[in-house]
């Protein structure tokens, strides 16, 4: 979720189907997303070979400092997973409603983990929509001004 | 015996992510809340020897994870159900499920322990794969350094939602005032830790380095020299593979 609100206060259209789908990554709309994936699927994954190509690529087509980061970032999310899915926490309940669609869209519900999250409410189905709605548009106006005042 | 660096790796790594890694390493060594140092060194050798696990392998493999028998590759001294622990949430973290929790419990793995056993899991896990994604060698693991556990059970830790207790938002104070960072709300990943909260404190301290700062993580356009989006990617992928819901 923050994927899509990083590119709403950017005011650019992210797709986060690239996530739990490689193959839509040139479509992603973000840059050297096809890179980054690869350079991710090769850390979750146990191959050598594969993980020192993606190694050389991001620093190829991105650079030393990045791929450092990149390794970071990569190595922190090995870390929270495990925390989350160890001591089953359920999602935080904003999250819960304003993530709702975009779970949909990546199929997250199949994830044996979606059971140590509550099925939401009625009012929480029906709010929803309209709290994703507004806090889209918040993002976007916010990006917009500190665009349009130089902050960003 | 040396420090942790990263001299010999072909590339610069972050003078904050070496002090980070460094005082996680030193913490390891030392005697914790419910493990002595020997111990939580103990669990670190677990997080390494799990990776070639046959059971762990065979379990992977299987439909369900209690469709493969046998007993851990174990590289260290501890209790079978702090093996099993420590090798399960490495290897297959997407499908631990409540019974599985239960039942280590059950065996008489205290909640402090379990939790405490997490954040040492997590934290080598973590400073592993980042040498991993370098091309790095992993750091050796320190000296067990004497002394006994602190024992300590915050008293405001209850039942909220998750396997363990945790400590609620607005129940910070005293010896935990603070704890959580200077952001009004806390997400539940953070305060998953809190029955142990020196494992909050070492899970701050390393995500604020790898991640962002809880200042930056507000701050949907702060990015390091990936850009946020591309962070969040990144982010994203790695759960998805992992199977995380949260």
């Amino acid at each position: 979720m923050l994927l899509r609100a990083s590119g709403e206060i950017a005011g650019t259209d992210l797709d986060v189907q690239a996530i739990s789908d490689r193959g839509a990554a040139d479509a992603s709309g973000i840059a050297y997303a096809d890179v980054l994936l690869a350079f991710a699927d090769a850390v979750v994954d146990d191959d050598e070979e594969q993980l020192a190509a993606a190694r050389a690529r991001v620093r190829r087509e991105l650079g030393d400092a990045q791929l450092v980061d990149a390794a970071a970032v990569a190595s922190n999310f090995e870390r929270m997973v495990r925390i989350a899915d160890s001591t089953g926490i359920p999602l935080d309940p904003p999250m819960a409603v304003l993530s709702e669609e975009l779970r949909g869209t990546l199929g997250l519900e199949r994830f044996g983990s979606a059971a140590n999250t509550p099925a939401q409410s009625t009012a929480e189905r029906l709010l929803g929509p309209v709290a994703r709605r507004t806090a889209s548009g918040v993002l976007r106006l916010v990006g917009a001004a500190r665009r349009l005042t130089g902050y960003a | 015996m040396a420090e942790l660096g990263y001299d010999g790796v072909s590339v610069r790594v972050r003078d904050d992510l070496v002090d980070a890694h460094r005082r996680a390493w030193q913490r390891l060594a030392r005697p914790g809340t419910w493990w002595t140092g020997a111990e939580r060194v103990g669990i670190a050798a677990e997080v390494r020897a799990a990776w070639t696990c046959a059971l762990c392998a065979r379990r992977k493999e299987a439909l369900s994870p209690s469709h493969a028998d046998g007993e851990h590759d174990q590289a260290s001294a501890l209790p079978a159900a702090a093996v099993e622990a420590v090798h399960r949430v490495v290897t297959d973290p997407g499908r631990l499920s409540k019974p599985w929790f239960d039942e280590l419990i059950a065996t008489g793995l205290s909640e402090g322990h379990y939790v405490e056993l997490i954040g040492v899991t997590v934290t080598v896990v973590s400073i592993d794969r980042f040498c991993r994604g370098l091309g790095a060698p992993l750091h050796p693991l320190p000296e067990p350094q004497s002394g006994e556990p602190s024992r300590y059970r915050p008293a405001t830790a209850v039942s909220d939602g998750a396997w363990v207790p945790m400590i609620p938002q607005r129940n910070v104070s005293g010896a935990e005032a603070g704890l959580y960072g200077e952001l009004p709300r806390t997400g539940n990943v953070i305060r998953a830790m809190s029955l142990v909260p020196d494992e909050v404190r070492q899970l701050r301290a390393l995500g604020a380095v790898h991640y962002l700062s809880e200042r930056q993580m507000i701050d949907l356009t702060a990015g390091r020299t990936i850009d946020r989006a591309q962070i969040e990617l990144i982010a994203g992928r790695v759960s998805s593979r992992r199977e995380c819901f949260y």
